[in-house]
């Protein structure tokens, strides 16, 4: 009974409460609009702005040695998981139940490798924030609960690799479900608002006749 | 040098003594938290959400920080200078509230005061975590916008606010009026150096500062030895020289747009095509980037800093420098000339035409590491400790370069050099450019 | 309390008895080797058997070179009976499932009893605040993540091994499916990780825990244990670094049998797997019977030891005592640093009094 609910109205639920939050809450940010600024600029903001989104997922020479750790594991773990949901076999195939969609496949080794990638990263990251002092300030009870919720669905979806048994995929769908309710009330948000905050910063400096 | 150490020496006594002079400005607890959340009300954006709205407090802009990274001390981190309007964001503007209100701690006024440490004496608003942020997020926008809610609660500090009152009052800082103004310019004809004071009518509208006409004798005489020599038709106006502007450093706008609307208004009146900034960080963008949106409209006339207008007159020919290869010198770029307004070729094509030896730091431009004096941070007494830990950086760097000189651009940067380079003993000559560039002319 | 300058030393002089007994009880069930054919004597009948004489054959007694061929080709498709791998199902199922909790449950006894009557060692004349830059950043990462992997490892590793005997009679086998399963794939996922994580702390730390002058006095005398005498240590001391060395050997060795055991399309056979497997089972009882010590003595088994790797700093009192060479080397370089300046660095400094009034004048 209870899979029938996580396979059915939670699923629904859960779906449609994040994808409304979402766009909600990117309507709310840009609806507090922008001052009309006066001052003649140097170069165009929109360039500016489309340059930063892009130049921003490399850091600046200046700062490898500072950032190295957590730009690498950052990177194994993002690219991994963008891997693990998008062409992982149990994924796509439940992609195309629900939409008729369907595309390639990565070949299991490498899902293999993307998990272990992608695991390796969250954690040497969580454990990061919990010991050092800065991220450690910094750090809300929410956002510990953030990564813990993509942890548990990592690694629930780990657990059921081997496709055995029905409560260990329900256990996985469920975790999901809880994240996708949780995600845009979170500061997980930042997959949808970072080209806002990249893009706003490079359009003001490039006014200015900067590229950052 | 070509300074007066004992004049420097009083100047740095005199601002010990500010405090004592800045009017109170205590509000009753509850006032001064509507009063803040006030002015972050009117001031947030959708810039200034979707930046707050991004933050993942990955840590990385306490690693460009050079207060945060020269004490260790991670209460410096630029994104915890900017949690007190985030909460105010997200419990009474940001598209959840109702849900916030239930998680979020509401911001007191002990909250208020907590933070003016983090605002003021610890964030020159340099904009340097802004390049690390993996996110972009405009940290100092946002602190600038903080410093403004604590100025309207009556916590500008007060060696700050001080000054600020003084501006607001009577348009001086420091006590420097057009007496004083007149006074360095006597002194200058009678070393040979004219200034035109108060023209009915002239092409450029130059600004100096207090500390110029104080204590910088050197800039203001080495500008105005640049504009004769190239035969320029320039004029400085007894009733708007001041560049500082303290309304701006300490978040007052009231003060800050009666600074600028004076000197715009001097501008449109004598038809100026252009309006000159002296050596002065923060002065160029309060006209710049500012000044049209204070004004309602785009300025009538273009805004230069003084390395921009050399950089031009280079460039067209007009202005020639004698090559001097006994030179071994460094940039120390202003972050609110350099990183905030882009202006960073320019210097450098004026000093490679000087000759000599021009080496860059190892983070220069608009990396350069903040001298930790901007904002008004090197008029805040309490931020003495801080800005000397935070210029061991700018030691660090300069020493890389191995030069013996180090070329300024601005007041505010070439002062606190000179009080940092007192405190550690360090042997390089401060010197400014546009001086430099004067005692060059060919 | 008396005090104990090296605590761990008591405990690492158990771990070559219990190797030994273990090694004892691996073999003492062990098979004899091959047999010799028996002799006929001379008043038997002599009938000639021919399935004997094939089946000899067939489960190779007397010769190690596959006596069958096959169309098939491929690994050991010349073997029809594996010999060997009766004699692994029972050490598998017998010596490791039931000798094997022994040392885990000695060790914990050990513990708890020597806790009841000794307590946590406390440093002589206590902690003194100040404080000294023991662990990097990254080394501290690097060692909880890495102990994290090792007790998931651990942990389903156990249930594997266990869990049928311990766990069906609790949860029943539905449950236990279920469990089973799903550390099957959680420990097979993990596994590889950890052998990263053996290559990195390898390379982190080797270069502190070469032996060195001074290791062997400390455990000559018994790492301040036996008798009164006083030990010195490094960065790292012997007991530390013996540690350090069993980890990285025992755990390779269990990193690498895992991935012989993990991949099996490599071309090794049976024989091979279930070598691993012994090395694998082995090496991990191993590496966990120590690692609860290790938890012990690192947490609430002695004073002021977890700061190491909670916050990096050690307090300098601690150090003097348990490394002295290296605290004096810190001494010398100026590298002790305050109470008010640690707080600061690790964030809890107190708040700086601010009432909005104008600031203190401050002499310039």
């Amino acid at each position: 009974m209870i899979g029938e609910f996580i396979d059915g109205p939670l699923w629904y639920i859960s779906s449609i409460v994040f994808v409304v939050a979402v766009v909600w809450r990117i309507i709310v940010i840009l609806s507090f609009g922008r001052k009309k600024n006066l001052a003649k600029p140097r170069y165009s903001a929109g360039g500016g702005a489309m340059a930063t989104i892009l130049r921003r997922f490399f850091p600046y020479r200046e700062f490898y040695e500072v950032s190295k750790f957590r730009i690498v594991a950052g990177y194994m773990f993002h690219i991994g998981l963008f891997a693990l949901l998008f062409f992982a076999v149990p994924h796509i195939e439940f992609i195309t139940s629900i939409s008729g969609l369907s595309w390639a496949a990565m070949p299991h080794w490498a899902f293999i490798l993307a998990a272990e990638l992608s695991f390796f990263g969250l954690m040497y990251l969580f454990v990061f924030r919990l010991t050092n002092p800065v991220t450690r300030m910094l750090t809300t009870r929410g956002e510990y609960l953030g990564s813990v919720l993509v942890f548990v669905v990592m690694l629930t979806g780990c657990l059921a690799l081997g496709r055995s048994h029905e409560f260990l995929r329900l256990f996985h769908l469920l975790s999901v479900e809880l994240l996708l309710l949780y995600m845009p009330f979170s500061s997980l948000m930042h997959a949808f608002t970072f080209p806002f905050s990249r893009g706003f910063t490079g359009a003001v400096y490039h006014r200015r006749g900067l590229n950052i | 040098m070509a300074i007066d150490m004992n004049m420097f020496h009083g100047f740095i006594g005199q601002l010990g003594q500010l405090g004592k002079m800045a009017q109170p400005t205590d509000y009753p607890d509850d006032e001064r938290v509507t009063r803040a959340k006030d002015v972050f009300g009117n001031r947030i954006g959708a810039e200034q959400a979707g930046d707050m709205e991004a933050c993942v407090h990955c840590g990385l802009c306490a690693e460009a920080c050079h207060f945060r990274v020269m004490t260790g001390n991670p209460k410096y981190t630029p994104a915890r200078k900017f949690e007190l309007i985030r909460r105010y964001y997200r419990r009474e503007k940001g598209p959840f509230k109702w849900l916030y209100q239930l998680f979020t701690r509401d911001i007191t006024a002990q909250d208020l005061m907590d933070w003016q440490e983090l605002v003021y004496d610890s964030c020159t608003t340099c904009g340097r975590c802004s390049m690390i942020c993996p996110m972009g997020i405009n940290i100092a926008e946002l602190v600038t916008i903080t410093r403004a809610g604590l100025a309207n609660a009556g916590l500008i500090p007060a060696d700050l606010r001080a000054v600020q009152q003084e501006q607001q009052a009577y348009g001086t800082v420091f006590g420097a009026g057009p007496d004083a103004l007149k006074l360095a310019v006597e002194r200058m004809a009678e070393q040979g150096v004219e200034i035109p004071l108060d023209k009915d009518k002239a092409d450029y509208l130059v600004i100096t500062s207090v500390i110029d006409i104080l204590l910088f004798n050197d800039t203001l005489m080495g500008t105005a030895r640049v504009f004769n020599k190239l035969g320029l038709d320039w004029t400085i106006h007894t009733c708007a020289f001041e560049g500082a502007n303290f309304g701006m450093l300490a978040g007052a706008s009231t003060t800050q747009e009666k600074a600028s609307l004076a000197i715009i208004d001097q501008a449109v009146k004598i038809g100026a095509s252009a309006v000159i900034v002296p050596e002065c960080g923060h002065a160029y963008p309060a006209l710049r980037w500012a000044g049209a949106n204070i004004y309602g409209q785009r300025l009538p006339f273009d805004v230069f800093t003084i390395s921009e207008l050399l950089a031009i007159q280079l460039k067209q020919g007009n202005l020639k420098l004698k090559q001097n290869p006994d030179l071994n010198i460094t940039y120390h770029d202003p972050c609110k000339v350099g990183r905030y307004s882009g202006v960073i070729d320019e210097p450098r094509s004026v000093l490679q035409a000087l000759g000599g030896r021009f080496t860059e730091t190892p983070a220069h431009g608009k990396m350069n590491w903040c001298c930790g004096g901007g904002a008004g941070v090197f008029v805040i007494n309490s931020a003495t400790e801080l800005r000397r830990k935070a210029f061991d950086k700018k030691i660090e760097e300069v020493d890389q370069t191995g030069a013996d000189t180090v070329v300024m651009a601005c007041g505010s940067c070439r002062m606190n050099f000179l009080r940092g380079s007192v405190d550690a003993k360090w042997d390089k000559n401060i010197v400014s450019m546009v001086a430099m560039v004067s005692e060059n002319l060919a | 309390m008396n005090h104990q300058a090296f605590p761990q030393c008591h405990l690492l002089r158990w771990i070559p008895p219990v190797l030994l007994l273990l090694a004892v009880m691996l073999f003492a069930g062990s098979p004899a080797l091959a047999q010799a054919p028996q002799k006929l004597s001379p008043d038997a009948v002599s009938m000639e058997d021919p399935g004997s004489e094939l089946w000899r054959q067939i489960r190779q007694r007397g010769t190690s070179e596959p006596v069958g061929t096959s169309q098939v080709r491929s690994v050991e498709s010349g073997v029809l009976i594996n010999d060997l791998g009766e004699r692994w199902a029972e050490f598998r199922m017998q010596e490791l499932k039931h000798w094997g909790k022994y040392p885990l449950l000695l060790v914990i006894v050990i513990l708890v009893v020597f806790y009841l009557l000794r307590g946590r060692v406390d440093i002589e004349g206590g902690l003194s605040g100040r404080m000294l830059h023991r662990f990097t950043h990254y080394e501290r990462a690097l060692h909880w993540v890495m102990a994290s992997i090792f007790l998931f490892l651990g942990v389903t590793g156990l249930i594997l091994l266990f869990g049928r005997s311990s766990l069906i009679p609790v949860f029943g086998k539905e449950v236990f499916s279920i469990l089973a399963s799903l550390s099957k794939e959680g420990h097979n996922l993990f596994g590889p990780l950890f052998a990263v994580s053996v290559v990195l702390m390898f390379f982190q730390f080797v270069r502190r825990n070469i032996y060195a002058k001074g290791d062997l006095s400390w455990l000559l005398k018994g790492g301040g244990f036996i008798g009164k005498g006083h030990v010195t240590g490094g960065f790292f001391n012997m007991g530390e670094k013996t540690w350090y060395w069993i980890f990285i050997l025992v755990g390779a060795a269990v990193s690498i049998s895992g991935m012989i055991l993990l991949f099996p399309n490599f071309g090794q056979g049976r024989v091979i797997m279930g070598l691993s497997h012994v090395v694998h089972g082995i090496g991990s009882i191993v590496l966990m019977t120590i690692a609860i010590g290790h938890m012990y003595l690192g947490s609430i088994g002695s004073e002021g030891s977890l700061e190491a790797m909670k916050t990096g700093y050690v307090d300098y009192n601690w150090a003097a005592a348990h490394h002295d060479r290296w605290a004096r080397e810190c001494k010398d370089n100026n590298a002790v640093i305050s109470p008010e300046q640690f707080a600061a660095l690790i964030g809890e400094e107190p708040p700086r009094v601010s009432t909005g009034k104008p600031a203190v004048e401050v002499k310039s």
